[in-house]
């Protein structure tokens, strides 16, 4: 009966019924028509500008190796941006290993092109060919008229050189991979890349291409093809550079070389924590402690105001960057005109020779307290003594603006991590002006920062356990870690006292469950530098595996619980397949691991060290015996780290044959050291 | 009675649709489109292979088009109509060159697909019909997408590593039409006329993506009156043995890779090869107009040109595109002597 009804309604509709819900009529439909016509007329107005490009094999990685690596193995597009024969395209389609490109134009003709330009950060390249004289000039869509929810139409000649493609959809965003790429629905593949993406009135928007990233990413965004997203670098963005392309420039992505102090990178306070030593922000006398109001008259309020304004730029360009700064007691506005760069240059550890007491929870943000000097360091040499907290830091010397007296800007009563983000950005040989309260006393003494020092130094800085009556070897813990759901809880000897504690995990000669007797060495050690030892169990009998990463995560988890670890001394080491164990689960643990001391461990195969920078470099130990072949080993693993930035220092193996106990402990709560 | 109703329905919309000065909206036209788009079930379920497709009802009296697939590799093929009702669908017949299969079922007076006549162009509006995802259940209408027709060429694609059959023309879409179970589904134009039949899931070979494409209508009419008159099967065309370019005097760098470039080693003296200009280290980038990325696609792309037919080469030399003419091909021998050795 339902059905017999539908029908009935039919009819009625078939009938002329004009205000039936299915509007029989053309209400819906002219407009249709309508579009219909426009995206035809509006690619009929680029469609001489789209050229068809086509892999040169050889020239890239090609088949299934190129696909991986993010280069094209078919067909392609370009767009003619200058009949005298300037062609935009690709880094997919033609990649930095290319040294030419074959360009099909829309007679037929196959004609090579070279590449003479890119725009790293954009992956886009600009080819040299031939004139064509029968490309119409393109006109540019402007960035600040376009509106997500227009109508867009990418044009590619991938699939045909013949007849251009065309897909049909909306903007679907405005900004994307920090303001580098617009965003839309069309159906676009690695087919249409370097084709224009266009408006309804056939001015171009942009050029279709992968979301560019990093070039190590360049695939990012090319599998996302048929899921309705697909992204197009702004023809406006491009315009600006063409000059610099056409006269043979590769513009890289521009480094300005600041951290923030808030963790939050969205809409954290835009006040600069660290400034890279040897960075365009550096030379252009930015401080830690400014706080970004302004990037090229844009105002900026949060992190990402200024990450918005500085992604788009490239390496060379000048920047009008604009801070408020405190000084004495006033706030001023600073500009400055850093000059971006392309990379910065190896950063160089310098140290002021003091270990400052890290904030726990509670006292993240108090002014730091100097708990140690290095005997003979920089500040020794200068009669800083431990005890004081640090009133106030200032740099001395080139990097100060000519209008201020020196010392002026200073950080004011530094927190713990502030100071080691202000220490980051000077060179060893800098000087700075270094402000000291004691009690009443306030001193100031100006000092030049040294070179980090390399080996553990020969007496630990004292643990906070030394105002704790009846300290010493007896006062230390001994635990197992982790509850009863823990098949090989490992072993843990917790100095005395309270705060926050540095943490060595060392692994020794696996032999399954830690057991009592081995931690009878490290207590006196543990004691005396007020640090946590930890000795895990090895799941096999005789050898340490995989399976044993995730039981260390949990121990300094439940060691946390405990007594607050210190993360910026957390270290790890090992003798023999325990420090190559070790090497791993450095690498693993990634920042969260500051130290490597190792006893006749060589670095593992393919192991990979990062460059040292402020909050990753390491302070590493090597040592063992061993025939002259290990020692050649030791001597080419310490080349390598040490080239890389990081502090390399001997480990000696205990009078006793066992693990060097005392200097471990001294090392590992040296690892702070600013 | 109903199907009297629906007959009438259907004459009525003929009228209508024949009507181009009073455009149906995009709802009337996606409605009827639908009623001729039929659920296909059968076999399938293996290797995660869909046991259901699409069809297209070609005329009033059951037959109908769908794509040759393992879903009709099965004892009975059930079709559900638009209005719900369930018939058993008996195998008229294959193209395996178009994967194309005729179906017929018992019924008479069905809403049968009005063909569109001639090709459309690229930017033409589109709606695609079909039983994909298997979303439709029971006696739901098959799903409707739109988009436009992105591009008009002929098929270069492949299925895993095997190169597609069908090497004719096709409509490519910018939407997702080529989905599990949309196989055998209709495309229309803004008019509702049928422009073509959603194909088989398969991958470019030219830019290795998936494709969103249809067989257009006048080859699924031809491949379907072929099966109605000869009740059979076509043979598939067999795809040409590729040429050993040393005949035209042409030595390659020895094929090592899966994608070997197609760069020159040697020239044989008084070839045609060397008649036409070609020199060592040239880089063949086009076979008669067409690009080929690699000595084996080189090699199938002249053996595919038939013998006596002239050979355009194309290739990169110090960065210029040099074209080369080499004269007809010569027929293909068995084999090159295993012994002959290169200079």
């Amino acid at each position: 009966m339902s059905r017999l009804r539908g029908v009935l309604t039919f009819v009625v509709v078939m009938l002329g019924g004009d205000a039936m819900p299915w509007g029989a009529r053309g209400v819906a439909a002219e407009p249709t028509r309508a579009e219909e016509a426009a995206f035809l007329a509006a690619v009929s107005q680029v469609a001489a500008a789209v050229v068809r490009l086509e892999p040169v094999a050889g020239a890239a990685v090609a088949g299934a190796a190129g696909e991986e690596a993010g280069v094209a193995s078919g067909p392609s597009t370009g767009l003619v941006i200058d009949p005298a024969g300037l062609v935009l395209a690709t880094s997919f389609a033609v990649p930095d290993t290319a040294r030419e490109a074959v360009v099909v134009l829309p007679d037929g003709r196959r004609v090579a092109a070279k590449p003479v330009g890119r725009d790293v950060p954009r992956g886009i390249v600009l080819l040299k060919t031939e004139p064509i004289p029968t490309a119409p000039p393109v006109e540019p869509a402007l960035r600040r008229s376009l509106l997500p929810g227009q109508w867009t139409i990418a044009v590619g000649r991938g699939w045909s050189a013949a007849e251009p493609s065309v897909a049909v959809g909306i903007l679907s965003a405005v900004d994307r991979g920090w303001g580098l790429a617009v965003q839309t629905d069309a159906a676009v593949s690695p087919m249409n890349y370097g084709g224009p993406l266009i408006d309804i009135a056939g001015r171009v928007i942009g050029i279709v291409a992968p979301l560019p990233a990093e070039p190590a990413q360049m695939m990012r965004g090319t599998e996302l093809y048929d899921a309705g997203i697909g992204f197009a670098v702004p023809l406006e963005d491009l315009l600006a550079v063409l000059p610099r392309l056409a006269a043979g420039e590769s513009l890289a992505g521009g480094i300005l070389g600041i951290g923030y102090r808030s963790r939050d990178a969205i809409n954290g306070d835009p006040v600069i924590a660290s400034v890279r030593q040897g960075s365009p922000a550096a030379r252009a006398g930015l401080r830690p402690g400014d706080r970004i109001v302004a990037v090229d008259g844009r105002p900026v309020r949060r992190v990402a105001d200024a990450r918005h304004a500085v992604a788009p730029r490239h390496a060379g360009d000048e920047i009008a960057v604009e801070v408020d700064r405190r000084r004495g007691g006033e706030t001023i506005r600073i500009a400055a005109r850093p000059t971006l760069a392309a990379t910065l240059p190896p950063w160089r550890r310098a140290i002021l020779g003091v270990v400052v007491a890290a904030g726990d929870e509670r006292d993240a943000d108090a002014p730091a307290r100097i708990d140690w000097v290095l005997p003979g360091g920089p500040a020794d040499r200068a009669g800083i003594a431990a005890g004081g907290i640090v009133a106030s830091i200032a740099p001395l010397g080139d990097a100060q603006p000519a209008d201020t007296q020196p010392g002026a800007d200073a950080v004011e009563a530094p927190s713990s991590s502030a100071l080691a983000g202000v220490v980051a950005g000077l060179e060893p040989g800098q000087s700075v002006r270094i402000g000291v309260r004691r009690g009443d006393e306030f001193t100031t003494t100006d000092m030049t920062l040294g070179e980090m020092i390399q080996d553990a130094p020969d007496e630990p800085p004292p643990p906070r356990a030394a105002a704790v009556p009846g300290g010493g070897a007896d006062a230390v813990r001994v635990s197992r870690l982790g509850g009863a759901d823990v098949t090989l809880p490992p072993l843990v000897v917790i100095p005395p006292g309270r705060g926050p504690v540095p943490v060595l995990i060392w692994f020794g000669v696996p032999h399954g469950a830690a057991d009592e007797a081995e931690a009878a060495p490290w207590k006196a050690a543990a004691a005396a530098a007020g640090v946590a030892v930890i000795l895990p169990g090895s799941r096999e009998r005789r050898e340490w595996s995989g399976d044993d990463i995730g039981g260390v995560a949990r121990a300094l988890e439940s060691l946390n619980a405990l007594r607050p670890v210190d993360a910026t001394r957390v270290a790890v080491g090992g003798r023999g397949p325990g420090g190559v164990f070790a090497w791993l689960l450095a690498e693993r643990l990634g920042t969260g691991c500051r130290g490597v001391a190792v006893l006749d461990a060589p670095l593992p195969a393919r192991f990979t060290i990062a460059d040292a920078e402020p909050g990753t470099a390491k302070w590493m130990l090597l040592g063992g015996g061993g025939d002259d072949a290990a020692a050649r080993r030791r001597a080419t693993d310490r080349d390598r780290l040490a080239r890389a930035g990081h502090a390399v220092g001997t480990l000696t193996e205990a009078a006793d044959g066992g693990p060097p106990t005392a200097l471990l402990c001294r090392w590992a709560a040296a690892l702070g050291l600013l | 009675m109903i199907r009297f109703r629906e007959a009438v329905i259907v004459a009525l919309l003929a009228v209508r649709i024949g009507n181009a000065a009073d455009e149906p909206s995009p709802q009337f036209v996606a409605a009827t489109a639908a009623r001729s788009v039929v659920k296909i079930y059968g076999a399938g379920g293996l290797r995660g292979l869909e046991a259901y497709q699409s069809g297209i009802i070609l005329s009033p009296d059951g037959r109908i088009a769908t794509a040759m697939s393992t879903v009709l590799d099965s004892e009975g093929i059930d079709c559900v109509l638009d209005d719900g009702r369930r018939f058993e669908a008996t195998l008229v017949g294959v193209d395996p060159r178009r994967e194309l299969a005729v179906l017929s079922i018992d019924a008479t007076d069905l809403p049968a697909a009005v063909p569109a006549e001639g090709r459309a162009a690229a930017g033409t509006r589109v709606l695609a019909v079909s039983n994909l995802f298997g979303v439709a259940v029971g006696d739901e209408r098959a799903s409707v997408q739109r988009g436009v027709i992105a591009t008009v060429v002929p098929l270069e694609a492949r299925r895993g590593a095997a190169d597609a059959p069908y090497t004719g023309t096709v409509y490519v879409f910018d939407f997702t039409t080529n989905n599990p179970g949309s196989p055998g589904g209709a495309v229309v134009d803004s008019r509702g006329r049928l422009l073509g039949m959603i194909g088989k899931e398969l991958r470019s070979s030219a830019g290795g993506i998936w494709l969103n494409y249809a067989l257009p209508i006048d080859e699924v009419l031809a491949g379907c009156e072929a099966i109605v008159a000869g009740g059979g099967t076509t043979a598939t065309a067999a795809a040409a043995p590729p040429f050993d370019l040393k005949l035209l005097g042409i030595v390659f760098v020895p094929d090592l890779l899966d994608r070997t470039p197609p760069f020159v080693e040697a020239v044989l003296p008084g070839s045609a090869a060397t008649r036409a200009g070609l020199a060592s280290d040239d880089l063949l980038i086009a076979v008669g107009g067409r690009a080929v990325g690699s000595r084996a696609a080189v090699e199938r792309a002249v053996g595919a040109i038939p013998a006596g037919d002239p050979v355009r080469l194309s290739v990169i030399r110090a960065g210029t595109v040099v074209d080369c003419d080499l004269g007809p091909r010569p027929a293909a021998v068995d084999r090159i002597a295993p012994q002959e050795s290169v200079p």
